[in-house]
């Protein structure tokens, strides 16, 4: 089996252009490679809505594992809520104990501790995965969207059943688009990376997040480049100074135009909605540096 | 002055980066201006931005957030059978060269990994530092500020949240405005800024991407039963999806608070570290965020008429989808 190349795209702070440099980048990546979006922005997944797919495909369940009692087996010995991190497992006294399902991460320990085999597997479902093939704007490729479910907040486990699908699914190229934050998922999102893109601006809130990134995919051992989106908007002195910090290898300038905007707002990635202007040439430069570079 | 004690407000928006900080900096500060007693809680914990929007670098007290566990395998006891690795559910067990070994940035401390180990090689490593609660006592803008940050990677910023949470509280004594600037997304951050709050502003800009996360965020508040109000930001970028917003807003019962322009003005005063009412106080943006105060100002002196009237009708229950064990 060949290799597939991971590129991960991140950011920390929410709104610096992460899902418009991954749909982008997608465009002009699947014209000559076989290509697998992941949207692994579960709590607001849009890259979908950024490429104006309107239907998504193949919708399958994210179901994590969560506990139920047998109790003809349960001695009331209370070793699985001792056990349990998130408080999911309550134990009233003289009675047996009682699962409280939002709260369950799906971890498995109860399982495991239990000494009477009296935990049963159930499931949760948290929840989508959406695989949808793509043939629009000239190209093919395949996108992987994850959705959760509004009121469910155990994302890793999720997160991590829908990442090893991608990277089943992927054949050549899997390109990531990350949430924002730089929480338990990132690095999940993050694994196995071959490259990490994270996505900035020229502001020290995107500055104080960038800084929360870096320290990620320098700590996964990952090889780093940056994108500087909205270049002009203001002093990009300290974020060169912590790139070099975390031995950033490269980055690249995405002026500030409106031009993105109304790219963004018509569902069309700007490669193709205006190929001509600054925003779509940065995206040129880029793609060749990852073709020389990466592929 | 006002039908209640202490009020916790949320900002929200689920997109990230269409302007919660700013205007909850705003807000808290015109707020306070009034006469309230204010808090201000940043509750976005992986990427906390509202002491750089308020400018504020020193801290009056930093408090360590301890939690939580990170596993590692003894090579000496490894006998490479791979139970651990398939049993791990957040994938924090790599095999590299033919070893394994527990990624320090994945691994939850669930301790899943030790009880399936036939060998017992995992250990693990207790009490982690996971992160910090940072308090300013006494800003420029004589508000406290409690900001949580977790560790860069590290797991449970929901529950570093709901601390930083309580201390408000705490500081509050009960009385005034506590504002939550919460995280984006609609995950465990923001789960634990909603609730036990009575007001939420939600926030977007019109763009089809932030109206789909605004109904996402939406639906949350609703299944806490929270009123909401609505601020459209950047307003001028397009009118179509101001009106669809709009549109929904009044379909949904969600109060508008005012619509933003978008000028350079909100860029170049965080770079100075101003928030952007002290620094172009005549620019449009100024002038339509004193407008937004002065609107929530009216909602809070009527609060007990305003909450009847607009708190959500039906509570959406969140009821999880559970799949019952084969028989």
């Amino acid at each position: 089996m060949e290799r597939i190349i991971q590129i991960s795209i991140t950011g920390g702070k929410g709104g610096t252009g992460k899902s418009f440099v991954a749909t982008n980048l997608t465009i002009l990546l699947a014209e000559k490679h076989d290509l697998l979006l992941a949207d692994l922005d579960l709590e607001a997944p849009n890259d979908h809505v950024l490429l104006g797919i309107n239907k998504l495909h193949n919708k399958e369940d994210i179901k994590i594992f969560l506990p139920f009692i047998d109790y003809k087996k349960c001695t009331l010995c209370g070793i699985c809520a001792k056990i349990c991190d998130t408080g999911a497992i309550f134990m009233p006294p003289k009675s047996p104990p009682i699962v409280f399902p939002r709260l369950c991460s799906g971890c498995k320990a109860c399982y495991y501790a239990c000494p009477y085999d009296a935990i049963i597997e159930g499931g949760h479902v948290i929840a989508h995965s959406y695989l949808t093939n793509v043939t629009k704007f000239n190209v093919s490729f395949r996108l992987l969207t994850g959705i959760l479910e509004p009121g469910e907040e155990h994302i890793p486990p999720g997160l991590a059943i829908i990442k090893r699908k991608a990277r089943e699914l992927a054949k050549e190229i899997l390109l990531i688009d990350t949430g924002a934050g730089a929480g338990s998922s990132i690095p999940i999102a993050l694994q196995y990376s071959d490259l990490v893109i994270a996505v900035t601006e020229p502001t020290p809130l995107g500055l104080h997040d960038l800084e929360s990134i870096l320290k990620i995919a320098n700590g996964l051992g990952y090889r780093t480049w940056v994108i500087i989106n909205r270049y002009g908007l203001g002093p990009i002195d300290d974020h060169l100074k912590i790139m070099k910090i975390y031995g950033v290898e490269k980055y690249f300038k995405i002026p500030y135009s409106i031009d993105a905007v109304k790219s963004y707002i018509q569902g069309i990635p700007i490669v193709v909605y205006n190929p001509d202007s600054i925003v779509s040439k940065s995206f040129y430069d880029i793609y060749q540096v990852l073709e020389d570079e990466i592929l | 002055m006002s039908s209640f004690d202490l009020i916790e407000i949320v900002i929200a928006s689920g997109k990230g980066g269409v302007g919660k900080s700013t205007i909850a900096a705003s807000l808290a500060i015109l707020l306070g201006n009034s006469g309230y007693r204010v808090i201000a809680v940043d509750a976005d914990a992986e990427a906390p931005n509202l002491h750089l929007v308020l400018g504020i670098n020193k801290w009056d007290r930093i408090i360590e957030f301890r939690e939580g566990r990170i596993g590692f395998i003894r090579d000496d006891k490894c006998i490479y059978c791979g139970y651990c690795y398939d049993s791990c559910v957040f994938s924090a067990i790599e095999e590299r060269n033919g070893k394994y070994v527990i990624n320090p940035w994945i691994c939850e401390g669930c301790f899943t990994c030790s009880f399936v180990c036939p060998v017992k090689a995992i250990s693990f490593k207790y009490n982690v530092l996971a992160g910090y609660i940072r308090i300013a006592y006494n800003t420029p803008y004589r508000f406290p500020l409690v900001s949580s940050e977790i560790k860069p990677g590290r797991p449970n910023s929901g529950k570093l949240v709901t601390e930083a949470k309580n201390l408000g509280r705490t500081i509050s004594g009960g009385k005034g405005i506590i504002i939550i600037d919460a995280a984006a997304g609609i995950g465990c951050q923001v789960i634990a800024s909603l609730a036990g709050t009575q007001l939420a502003i939600l926030v977007a800009e019109p763009t089809p991407a932030s109206f789909s996360d605004l109904k996402r965020i939406h639906k949350l508040t609703k299944h806490f039963g929270i009123p909401s109000t609505l601020i459209i930001n950047k307003y001028d970028l397009n009118e179509e999806y101001v009106s669809k917003i709009i549109e929904y807003a009044e379909k949904e019962n969600i109060e508008l608070l005012g619509l933003i322009p978008y000028d350079d003005s909100v860029p170049k005063s965080m770079a100075i570290g101003k928030p952007v009412i002290h620094a172009y106080p005549n620019s449009d943006i100024a002038k339509e965020i004193i407008k937004i105060a002065n609107k929530l100002l009216t909602i809070l002196r009527n609060w007990n008429n305003w909450k009847l009237e607009h708190i959500p009708e039906k509570i959406e229950p969140f009821i999880p989808i559970i799949i019952k064990p084969e028989k």
